[in-house]
């Protein structure tokens, strides 16, 4: 069952496009990370998902078929949107009873046992509590809700690295018990790496690169080398991104035979999630995606 | 979970949230709004209930002093006519509680949520974001507006006395929206205003800004020019009796064709009368001169009959109006995307 599958999902805002022609299905029991540059429609995204927007264009479905906002994906759905808004004048215990009260599903033990866990006092206000209790308070309202999706939007943007290091550690108990997709946008791509075993990368309104992670990192390679002398055949490797300096070349490519030696006098390196997504998000013309839809590498800044 | 495989319909289409239950969120998130409201009128209506029992009592002893019109009587019945002052001014003031009251609950319902963007949080919830946005907008407009009629109950026991002495018509405008189904109907309105401003402004203060002047236009049209057109006046010749004041809506002459003339012309004919009439400080005298020169004056006037029937139509049609703007209201939140 795919949890979330958009088809030439576009969305337009007043005057500009936020999404452009997204095509994606993200199958269930993933944590999926999505990253972008600042504008890159990653909220627009996580909002259609949740039937907060309606698309301008284009179809999307969640939970293996329910259209957003219709009661079984609202029911199916827990969402911390960004800088986590809740009501700041309402006491933790109040919070948990508005949510309970909105919710045909709810589970106070879980809330009140998790809240325990992490010394967040019932009584104290929702405005008292620090970035980090606030964080970890709205993703207790979600996960009491036992979603079968939990979307975060930028949930770490606002916590410091404890804080951080805390919320995902809560984040992936959640998945390690109940088995719940997560969606979850961010630009700390350290963290990201822990967890994610899925990628979408996102640029200027359209996916471009989406995949599971590990499959991600087996096809692609750092290529090391002297500057001077790039191989003749690098017009056939798929550059992703080249840079390095006066005497050395990096080349992030992308390839189907990762087993492939590396060119003469070149030397091939594995990448990690960070420098893979990095190398993407400097080329906004270049693509990952899964299947057919895959196309051709036309970017190639290689030094002469 | 194990019934994964095959859900059921009544499974798919799961049973909404209860009604109840989004009545506590309601009364859960608005408890201080609607304790300021009910201080408001409560303090208010206090201070009609002490001031309204002297008034009945100096009512009581004015009208069952004998005999009427003594020297004796016109000491007693002093205290009534003191505190017939105080109620005018009272009653003037008064004009601006529906709008306090319907704006300041109704502009922040949906305004804060959409400034401080828990509007993200609650229309994710299982309830679903029609019902939560029907339940909070009914259940405030509800209460706010059957704690208006209570007041403006309470606001016609307390000038009862005054219209028993025909001191003020039923249809006078600064005491007309204080009474009956008026008072309950603007605040209404006023909720309403605030309501769908908010949902269209985004932001609470300028979204009281903007429903306070909405309202403030509203009324003081409607009772400038409006009202009077909500049946067709009753016309006379001459001047409508000043025992049972009615409201009197315009006044003209016709001349001999019996067309009706301008106000200049009737100036010209009292300047060339004779001084017997220009200096006599009865004003038949002019009429009796301007009748024997064929002007006739009229006058269009709504009787005091008209008190209940004008009630209804102004109740009605802003009861209409409340709707439509608290359904658009809805319809916006339902809409947004």
């Amino acid at each position: 069952m795919n949890m979330i599958e958009c088809s030439g999902v576009s969305k337009r805002y007043r005057r500009s496009w936020a999404l452009r022609g997204c095509t994606l299905a993200i199958p269930g029991g993933r944590v999926v990370a999505l990253v972008g540059p600042n504008g890159a429609g990653k909220t627009t995204l996580l909002h259609l998902t949740v039937g907060l927007l309606a698309p301008t264009a284009g179809r999307i479905s969640v939970l293996g078929g329910e259209h957003p906002g219709s009661p079984a994906a609202l029911d199916g759905i827990g969402f911390v949107a960004q800088d986590t808004p809740l009501y700041q004048n309402l006491p933790v215990a109040g919070m948990l009873q508005l949510t309970r009260n909105l919710n045909r599903r709810w589970d106070q033990q879980l809330a009140e046992a998790r809240l325990a866990e992490l010394h967040i006092p019932l009584d104290r206000k929702v405005g008292k509590l620090s970035g980090g209790q606030q964080a970890q308070l709205a993703l207790t309202l979600a996960l009491a809700r036992h979603p079968q999706l939990l979307v975060l939007d930028e949930p770490l943007a606002m916590l410091d690295p404890l804080a951080r290091y805390d919320f995902m550690a809560s984040v992936m108990a959640a998945v390690a018990d109940e088995a719940v997709t997560v969606v979850l946008s961010s630009h700390a791509l350290a963290e990201l790496e822990r967890v994610a075993d899925y990628l979408i990368v996102l640029t200027r309104g359209q996916v471009q690169v989406a995949g599971e992670v590990e499959q991600l990192l087996a096809t692609h390679r750092t290529l090391t080398g002297p500057a001077s002398h790039v191989p003749d055949d690098a017009q056939r490797l798929r550059v992703v991104h080249a840079g390095g300096g006066q005497a050395q070349a990096h080349l992030l490519v992308r390839t189907d035979q990762p087993g492939q030696p590396p060119p003469d006098g070149w030397q091939s390196h594995r990448v990690s999630l960070e420098e893979l997504v990095l190398a993407y998000l400097r080329e906004p013309g270049a693509a990952a995606l899964p299947g057919p839809s895959a196309r051709a590498i036309q970017n190639s800044g290689i030094p002469a | 979970m194990t019934a994964v495989a095959a859900p059921a319909p009544a499974a798919r289409e799961p049973r909404p949230v209860p009604w109840t239950r989004l009545a506590w969120v309601t009364w859960r998130q608005h408890r201080v709004a609607l304790a300021g409201v009910a201080v408001l009128l409560g303090g208010l209506g206090l201070y009609l209930l002490i001031t309204g029992l002297q008034i009945h009592s100096a009512y009581t002893a004015a009208v069952s002093c004998h005999p009427a019109g003594s020297a004796a009587c016109d000491v007693i019945s002093r205290p009534f006519a003191s505190l017939y002052h105080t109620a005018q001014i009272v009653s003037g003031l008064l004009q601006v509680v529906p709008v306090l009251v319907g704006v300041f609950a109704g502009a922040p319902v949906l305004a804060r949520e959409l400034e401080s963007g828990t509007f993200r949080f609650a229309w994710t919830q299982g309830c679903g974001r029609l019902r939560w946005a029907v339940a909070k907008l009914a259940l405030l407009a509800v209460a706010v507006t059957a704690g208006a009629a209570a007041f403006s109950l309470l606001f016609s026991w307390y000038y009862q006395p005054f219209f028993a002495e025909r001191l003020d018509g039923a249809l006078a405008p600064q005491l007309f929206d204080l009474r009956a189904v008026d008072f309950a109907a603007w605040t209404l309105a006023a909720f309403a205003l605030g309501a769908f401003a908010g949902v269209v402004i985004r932001r609470t203060v300028p979204a009281i800004v903007a429903s306070l002047a909405a309202w403030t236009g509203l009324n003081f049209a409607t009772a400038l020019f409006l009202r009077k057109h909500y049946q067709t006046p009753l016309t006379i010749k001459g001047s409508p009796s000043y025992y049972n004041p009615p409201w009197v809506v315009s006044q003209w002459y016709t001349g001999p064709a019996g067309t009706p003339v301008s106000q200049q012309t009737i100036r010209n004919l009292i300047a060339h009368a004779p001084a017997s009439v220009r200096n006599s400080v009865n004003p038949a005298e002019a009429t009796a001169y301007l009748s024997a020169h064929h002007f006739t004056m009229w006058s269009a006037y709504q009787p005091e009959s008209r008190f209940w029937p004008f009630q209804l139509i102004e109740g009605g049609w802003l009861l209409v109006l409340s709707l439509l703007l608290i359904g658009a209201a809805i319809w916006l939140v339902r809409r947004r995307a």
